[in-house]
């Protein structure tokens, strides 16, 4: 029953595209949280129709207000629920198919034991009156191409990647954090319970989504795990998928009788997953988010899996540590061949410069024709190293009173223009160290957002960016293991 | 004869392991050859096509442990050995009063590295199979890798890549390596496209092939369970 792409496409167009969203809940007199949807999904550019449902008021928040689902003008492609749980069921029931997806923020169903009977109601009830449902206990969407938010604060630009999320906290900071690391969403969906819905069925439309080009899940338990396995095996990595599994544990089956039950476990199965599927695990919410950017911004090699890695920038003690824990995640740091260390000698760089790889330049070299060596340096390193991944290093702390504030510009500028100049053939990552002080991060956040633009992942630290180019690195050896 | 209808008849929650080991055969697993007999009684007409030296096996629902009952006795030269063999296990007092099925003659494996594979139903992702090098490594070290099936040729492949002695197959401390593709061939007729535990998915709640004992030219499973449900 495996429905083709563009069906799945038209299938949750509604969901993330509506054109008319129903709104049920919100109180005349304003304030309820229907009420601030209504009012952010607005100030977010919402342009369709919205259509409060209310027994009894003829105009909420200055919009017509109507008595049920059954009655709005034009068919509903999205509904926002929040009434007493009691009350959903029937009115999903008698909504005639003029409903194309539901959602149920309220709370008070599968999530606790008096809720069971009444979740099932309310699936049974929104499969009756012809429609999806989302949630219950979910907090919503989040779709920029759609102009729908549930969150106060997203970003109005359309991007690569496709979210879901168990939880909606959870995924309100996915969005605000990732926003503010350069991640912007072709979608961001909280699941809820899962009641109709499930996390399978939106990874189908994330892969089918032509606007989607990474998929990132945080999932705590995966109720029909065999289907999520399948759709990830028989999509093949085509897209990366990052998995932020909550609840992983060692503990083997229950009742093991067998060697095998004693050691199996929920994370021995999710790293086989990954293993099998290519999928990329990850612990943290830094993580998924340090992760999702690279593959946002870069573009896998599986030709070339990425092995060989170029550190450059200053501070030695750090170029010393990245190299640790770079080669500890299977990347690797060797010095240059000798070719292109006489090249690099060739700039006659001051005294404490190391040009082996990492090359680790104190600001005294970096400062050089007003920052403008670090070209060179990148140049040598891109036509004559040629590595997989060149990881470039700032901190920014170390040029303060030492240097003129245009030596960083051009140290950035420099960057972005040499990689400019050789498109795909190294992986190029920018990590901006900083102390914390509040002018060296505003500064940051200008150099990041320029850098984002134009394909370069920022990182705030040497591990942050070695664990996003693992998880790159695990994504284009999958692929090249599976090719021909 | 379907070895878990058999049992599902008889209302037993596992394979008996030479129930288990006829399933295996059934996938193209090799198992030692061998014969039931009910006592010492039927051990010369046993021995007939049987190869020296032998393996006895006590069979009996209420064993689960047949090495740690004193169940096992291995390397018998001679039908006496085997016969002796029987009547004290009979009597030993791990044994004695419980239910005995029979007793399992077999041809003794040749030497080799010991394997373990296993399977077990995940309650999210259905079946899964493991490997691991047997003894310590997998009692102790849990040095073992799943995936779910069904797994592919370079899905089994990496399953032993990624096993931290790994490098034992290959012949490390001057042993000689044994052949990896033997074990592929044992995880994909177990756990690959049409194998057994996609086959059986909803009948298997668990198995251990302990051990698999592989040389440099093939793999043979020499003691199997299979837990049902």
């Amino acid at each position: 029953m495996a429905m083709s792409p563009n069906k799945i496409i038209e299938a949750y167009m509604p969901l993330f595209a509506p054109r008319t969203v129903a709104v049920v809940g919100a109180s005349s007199k304003g304030g309820a949280l229907p009420n601030i949807f209504i009012r952010r999904i607005r100030e977010f550019g919402y342009s369709g129709e919205i259509y409060p449902i209310h027994p009894a008021a003829d105009e909420i928040d200055g919009l017509p207000a109507y008595k049920s689902l059954a009655d709005t003008p034009k068919p509903v492609d999205y509904a926002y629920i929040a009434i007493s749980a009691a009350q959903i069921a029937g009115m999903l029931a008698t909504a005639n198919g003029r409903v194309r997806f539901a959602q149920v923020v309220s709370s008070g169903f599968g999530e606790v034991e008096e809720g069971v009977t009444l979740q099932d109601e309310l699936a049974a009830a929104a499969r009756a009156g012809g429609m999806r449902l989302l949630g219950p206990n979910c907090l919503g969407i989040y779709t920029p191409r759609g102009r729908v938010t549930f969150t106060e604060i997203g970003p109005q630009e359309i991007g690569n990647a496709g979210i879901i999320s168990q939880s909606g906290g959870l995924g309100t900071d996915i969005i605000r954090r990732g926003f503010s690391r350069g991640l912007t969403f072709s979608g961001l969906v909280t699941v809820g319970n899962c009641a109709d819905i499930t996390p399978s069925d939106l990874l189908e439309f994330y892969f089918a989504d032509t606007q989607t080009r990474v998929i990132g899940m945080y999932i705590e338990t995966a109720k029909d795990g065999r289907r999520l396995f399948e759709i990830l095996r028989a999509a093949k990595a085509s897209k990366p998928v990052v998995i932020l599994k909550g609840g992983r544990t060692a503990q083997g089956l229950a009742a093991a009788v067998s060697h095998t039950g004693s050691l199996a476990g929920d994370d021995r199965a999710w790293v086989a997953l990954s293993r099998q599927t290519g999928c990329v695990l990850v612990d943290t919410l830094d993580q998924f988010i340090d992760t999702l950017l690279i593959f946002q911004t870069l573009t896998p090699q599986p030709q070339h899996p990425t092995q060989r890695v170029a550190l450059f920038g200053n501070g030695g003690g750090t170029s010393v540590l990245a190299t640790d824990y770079f080669a500890r995640l299977g990347l690797n740091v060797t010095p240059f061949e000798k070719t292109t260390i006489d090249a690099l000698a060739a700039l006659r760089l001051p005294p404490g410069t190391s040009i082996t790889n990492p090359v680790d330049c104190p600001v005294g070299t970096l400062q050089q024709q007003e920052g403008r060596v670090a070209e060179k340096i990148l140049d040598i390193i891109y036509g004559s190293a040629k590595p997989e991944a060149l990881v470039m290093h700032l901190n920014m702390s170390a040029f303060v009173g030492r240097t003129k504030p245009e030596v960083l510009d051009n140290l950035v500028q420099a960057a972005l223009r040499v990689q400019e100049h050789y498109p795909g053939l190294a992986h190029f990552l920018l990590v901006l160290r900083s102390d914390g002080d509040p002018s060296l991060e505003e500064r940051k956040r200008e150099f990041r957002a320029k850098a984002v633009a134009l394909g370069v992942p920022v990182y705030d630290e040497m591990s942050n960016a070695g664990s996003a180019l693992a998880a790159l690195q695990a994504h284009e050896q999958f692929l090249h293991s599976r090719s021909g | 004869m379907n070895p878990i209808a058999e049992a599902r008849k008889q209302r037993r929650g596992a394979l008996d392991e030479q129930s288990g080991k006829a399933l295996l055969a059934q996938f193209g697993v090799a198992v030692p050859k061998s014969a039931t007999v009910n006592g010492a009684d039927g051990v010369e007409q046993a021995l007939k096509s049987l190869e020296l030296p032998v393996v006895v096996k006590i069979m009996s629902p209420d064993i689960l442990h047949k090495s740690d009952a004193g169940g096992v006795k291995v390397n018998l030269k001679s039908a006496q050995e085997v016969k002796d063999a029987i009547a004290a296990m009979a009597a030993s007092p791990a044994i004695r009063g419980v239910r005995i099925d029979g007793y399992l003659v077999e041809e003794m494996a040749a030497p080799g590295q010991e394997i373990v594979i296993g399977g077990l139903r995940d309650a999210q992702f259905g079946p899964m199979v493991m490997v691991g090098l047997g003894g310590i490594f997998v009692e102790v070290l849990a040095d073992v890798s799943f995936r779910i099936c069904p797994i592919t040729r370079p899905d089994a492949l990496e399953m032993l890549a990624e096993l931290k002695g790994a490098a034992i197959l290959k012949g490390a401390r001057g042993t000689k390596p044994v052949s990896q593709e033997a074990i592929v061939d044992v995880l994909l007729k177990v756990g690959g496209e049409n194998g057994l535990l996609m086959q059986h998915a909803s009948d298997i709640r668990e198995a251990d092939i302990n051990p698999l004992i592989v040389n440099e030219s093939g793999a043979i499973a020499v003691d199997a369970r299979f837990i049902l449900g």
